[in-house]
């Protein structure tokens, strides 16, 4: 036994690691894209959206990912929705989460970008969309650069959680090597170095983007 | 033929009344020099010109815009062009990605048209030697002659300068005010608010004088600038031009 037994159980972790990777694309994926609009919609201070979009940050901003995902996976059985997929169900919780999340650093990076370039841009005759698109995020992108990659790296250990909803992700594959051969000491480092493995690179990642951003 | 019109112009900022009043007409080709202590409302008078201030009361025309109507204020930005006191570049942008944004964007002029319109601008204020340097590596004065030719590039009937030199080392201050000087005398209709008494005598064809969100006083620069009539414009004057 020893390590030679979690040596064994690698496929069952490699298989962990690819749940947990694709959870975790895909969540940062469609958490960017809400947080994208939700922050560009909260400056461009639409007097319709105001409330509801206030509501949607302070609500899943302000509970538990862990309850959410529960809600969200046994509420929409409970509802008597068609059964929703775990992997969905992660999705959709990480989604709202992190999306509010997310709109909220984009927004401080839109508004750290000074009054006068909105200005000129429309002294110029461009559309608000076209302002937007041209001239505030190309400026915006180095800014939240750096708390956003915090964000993901936040992201892909929040997807530990889908573990109570039953998704088998890395957490729940190394848990089910400890039921079998024991040793959740050694088995959960190894889980936490798989961690380790996906977010560093995205560290390096960022500051490289980061450099290059800074120097155009 | 009137290019501006403001009627009977005010404008709020919460309890504080900026304009209280303004009526201003300007022809076409007139050079306009606005003058008045900080926090008077020429600013102000400008950035509501170009859409950039609701207004509260009165009217603004542009060339037969009502900028005054919020449904139809956009169209101002297709005659009139604007130049900032902070230079307002796209930091991102080359000096010609920042003329030729707009070209491409709003006009639609294709990527070749709007090249070599873009370089025709840069040399009109003797930038033709940088067209790919970033704002970050020009000085304060080569920034505003960028902002100047990024506006002229779009063709517009009026040029607005918002203390345009006010931002400059005063070494950089004659290649910009020199930049204003060959476009008045392309004929160009200009409103500009600035502190420099020289440039007002020699190019503006009136000096408006603006003093608590009114024009006190108005005429031709001989005029306003040796014998003006009211007195709180002889203070003025008395302050800047014996600093």
């Amino acid at each position: 036994m020893g390590w030679q037994g979690i040596f064994d159980s690698s496929g069952i972790l490699f298989t962990g690691f690819v749940s947990t990777l694709l959870l975790s694309i895909a969540s940062i994926a469609t958490g960017t894209a809400l947080g994208l609009v939700v922050g560009l919609l909260r400056t461009a201070r639409v007097p319709a959206l105001r409330v509801p979009l206030r509501v949607y940050l302070e609500v899943f901003r302000g509970s538990p990912l862990l309850v959410q995902m529960l809600f969200i996976y046994f509420g929409a059985a409970y509802l008597g929705l068609r059964a929703v997929e775990t992997f969905t169900a992660a999705l959709i919780a990480l989604t709202l989460y992190e999306g509010a999340l997310i709109s909220e650093i984009i927004r401080a990076g839109i508004e750290a970008v000074p009054r006068g370039q909105r200005e000129a841009a429309r002294s110029l005759g461009l559309s608000r969309i076209q302002i937007e698109r041209h001239v505030i995020l190309p400026q915006t992108v180095p800014i939240v650069l750096p708390p956003l990659v915090g964000q993901y790296i936040g992201l892909v250990k929040d997807t530990a959680l889908a573990t109570s909803i039953g998704y088998f992700e890395l957490v729940r594959e190394g848990q089910a090597i400890i039921d079998r051969i024991g040793m959740p000491i050694e088995v959960f480092m190894v889980v936490a170095v798989i961690y380790f493995v996906i977010c560093y690179p995205m560290s390096l990642v960022a500051r490289r983007l980061e450099m290059r951003a800074l120097h155009a | 033929m009137t290019m501006i019109e403001l009627r009977n112009v005010h404008k709020r900022f919460d309890e504080l009344e900026v304009l209280k009043g303004i009526d201003l007409t300007v022809e076409k080709g007139e050079v306009v020099i606005i003058i008045g202590a900080s926090g008077s409302g020429k600013s102000t008078m400008l950035r509501v010109i170009n859409n950039l201030e609701p207004i509260q009361a009165g009217e603004v025309w542009v060339k037969g815009i009502p900028v005054h109507d919020p449904k139809r204020a956009d169209e101002v930005h297709r005659c009139v062009g604007m130049v900032f006191q902070q230079f307002n570049l796209f930091p991102h942008l080359t000096a010609l990605a920042n003329v030729t944004l707009a070209l491409q964007k709003v006009k639609k002029i294709d990527a070749e048209d709007a090249r070599r319109r873009g370089l025709a601008a840069l040399e009109r204020v003797g930038l033709e030697d940088k067209p790919e340097s970033y704002p970050s590596e020009l000085s304060g004065g080569q920034q505003q002659r960028v902002a100047i030719a990024r506006a002229l590039a779009m063709e517009p009937d009026v040029m607005l300068f918002d203390e345009a030199t006010s931002a400059l080392d005063p070494e950089l201050v004659g290649e910009v005010t020199g930049v204003m000087r060959q476009l008045a005398q392309e004929g160009m209709t200009m409103l500009v608010v600035t502190h420099e008494m020289g440039f007002a005598r020699d190019v503006g064809d009136r000096v408006v004088f603006i003093d608590e969100g009114q024009i006190a006083e108005q005429g031709p620069p001989a005029v306003l600038f040796t014998s003006p009539s009211n007195p709180r414009t002889q203070q003025f004057l008395y302050r800047v031009l014996n600093r």
